[in-house]
């Protein structure tokens, strides 16, 4: 038999910082959406808000244009800041074909 | 969306609800959304991440076979399977090949070159020498490599090089000496293939399988390229330093201020090539066959390329190749690197009214540069904010028909001195006794 041993050329993998904790439940909670614009995201995402009030009553869902919106600005560090100070407990990032 | 989350430091497999393509496009019927909705909600609530692996060396595989050819393909199917070949033949990168390579490192393994976006691979030397082994490279062509993606690495938007639906490839300009010392192709054919002068296939093809592999640019998921061209070997040719008139400027010099005889790498995104019949054909005069040409050449770049707004302001609307001997013949007559440049620019200009019928505004608008939004007052509208921005490369083979035009998705251009060990004498040596001619004696 012929060994061959060679390496695995995908290079290491290192996380930084781990994901936000999930929240027990979507009942009375605070929720942002940010979009960048694209891919039907100006008819999804107010779906999607409006299915969150139906099927959560209490929860407070906030407009899709509550931040800044589009692929040059949803990745600001501003942004980020936008969405820390309006207080919510979630975030819906849409849409990426 | 996985490279694009581990490419920031969260483990690759966030919470996500994923539809067919039918669904993001205009018109479309957006019921499955409401279908799915409760996945949306579980990503908010109950989603884990499964992600486990640590950080570490580079993993050994093995494989065995009934015979050394045995094992070579079952070396083979296990990249192809684990999506790490690119469907040609590869080395198997072993640990004899990966230190043969090294050779040509003037720094150590270990040393980290950065995360290679967006899956954010922590890219090391070691990482390069194990693709250049695999991609059938050499030590000497190390050097190269290691500067290639250094450059890709500092390029501007390069997450987004990577994943977007145009699919730009890396073209790798290359001045100084170590272009021949290495056998890369200034002349006939360069952009491959080539028997005599395989350095570039080997050295693009490397930095393909790292874009792939160590930064997930795999097609459909990692990379959105939709047609996905010239992705085997990407672009890496030298500039015929040789072949420029007296009083020219090397690339390198006038894009990066590098010196003449610095050996560097100029790194472009490329989306796409056209060949531009640039001579007459019957009784021009010199004058009227340079400026034929050079109207021709202004024509195939006016077009309103969207890919290029993002280097509108400081990247490149692309490289024009022009081989020496129209070079020299249009500088007999008068032409300077500026004039050609001017030329190009100024009569590349698109009508507004154009822009406007082929929805481009509406691009101009949305760009992330408001240099570049602000230019949606100009018309004509130039492809790019200034003629220094078009890169002008002497290259190509001792033929006047053709140019070449490689369109670019390029924000920047970045340019990297090339270091190379001080055993490189040696492995030229090596190279010369292995591939039995060099540049001089090439026998085609």
């Amino acid at each position: 038999m012929t060994r061959l041993e060679f390496y695995d050329p995908s290079g290491i993998l290192e996380v930084t910082q781990p994901f936000a904790p999930r929240l027990s439940s979507l009942e009375g909670k605070r929720i942002g959406f940010v979009s960048n614009e694209q891919w039907q995201a100006y008819r999804m995402l107010p779906l999607l808000k409006e299915l969150l009030e139906k099927d959560f009553p209490g929860v407070q869902v906030l407009p899709i244009d509550a931040y800044p919106q589009g692929n040059a600005l949803i990745g600001e560090e501003q942004t980020a800041a936008l969405v820390k100070k309006s207080g919510v407990d979630g975030v819906i990032v849409g849409n990426a074909a | 969306m996985r490279n694009a989350v581990s490419g920031v430091g969260l483990a690759p497999d966030a919470a996500m609800v994923t539809f067919p393509v039918n669904l993001f496009l205009p018109g479309s019927d957006i019921a499955p959304l409401e279908a799915r909705r409760r996945e949306v909600y579980d990503g908010l609530t109950r989603w884990k991440s499964d992600f486990a692996q640590a950080a570490g060396s580079a993993k050994m595989l093995t494989v065995e076979g009934s015979s050394y050819e045995d094992a070579l393909t079952k070396a083979n199917n296990l990249l192809l399977t684990n999506l790490w070949g690119d469907g040609l033949p590869l080395w198997p990168a072993t640990k004899e090949r990966v230190d043969w390579i090294l050779q040509g490192s003037t720094a150590p393994r270990t040393k980290v070159l950065g995360k290679f976006a967006p899956r954010g691979g922590i890219t090391t030397i070691e990482t390069c020498a194990i693709a250049l082994a695999m991609a059938g490279g050499r030590p000497e062509y190390l050097p190269i490599l290691v500067a290639a993606v250094e450059a890709c690495l500092d390029s501007v938007g390069f997450d987004q090089l990577q994943a977007t639906s145009g699919g730009p490839f890396p073209a790798v300009i290359v001045n100084g000496p170590i272009a021949k010392q290495i056998r890369l192709n200034s002349g006939f054919g360069l952009l491959g293939p080539d028997p005599q002068r395989p350095a570039g296939a080997s050295i693009g093809r490397a930095l393909r399988l790292i874009q792939q592999n160590v930064g997930g640019a795999l097609p459909g998921v990692g990379t959105m390229a939709i047609f996905g061209a010239m992705r085997y070997t990407n672009a890496v040719f030298a500039e015929d330093e040789e072949g420029l008139p007296p009083g020219w400027q090397t690339h390198a010099n006038q894009r990066h201020g590098f010196e003449p005889g610095t050996n560097s790498v100029s790194v472009v995104f490329a989306c796409g090539v056209t060949n531009v019949r640039r001579r007459g054909a019957k009784k021009e005069t010199p004058e009227e066959d340079a400026l034929n040409g050079m109207w021709r050449m202004a024509d195939y770049m006016r077009t309103p390329n969207l890919a290029a707004l993002s280097g509108w302001e400081k990247g490149t609307p692309g490289i024009m190749m022009i081989a020496p001997i129209v070079a020299r013949r249009m500088a007999e007559i008068g032409w300077t690197q500026k004039s050609i440049r001017d030329f190009l620019w100024q009569n590349s200009r698109i009508p507004m009214e154009h822009m406007r019928r082929a929805g481009a505004p509406a691009w101009i608008e949305i760009d992330s540069n408001p240099v570049t939004r602000a230019s949606i007052d100009l018309d004509p509208w130039p492809v790019c904010q200034k003629p220094d921005n078009i890169v002008l490369v002497v290259a190509g083979g001792g033929h006047p028909t053709h140019s070449y035009w490689l369109q670019a998705h390029s924000p920047s251009v970045i340019g990297k001195v090339v270091r190379v060990p001080e055993t490189f004498e040696r492995l030229l040596t090596d190279a010369d006794r292995d591939l039995g001619c060099g540049d001089d004696v090439c026998r085609i």
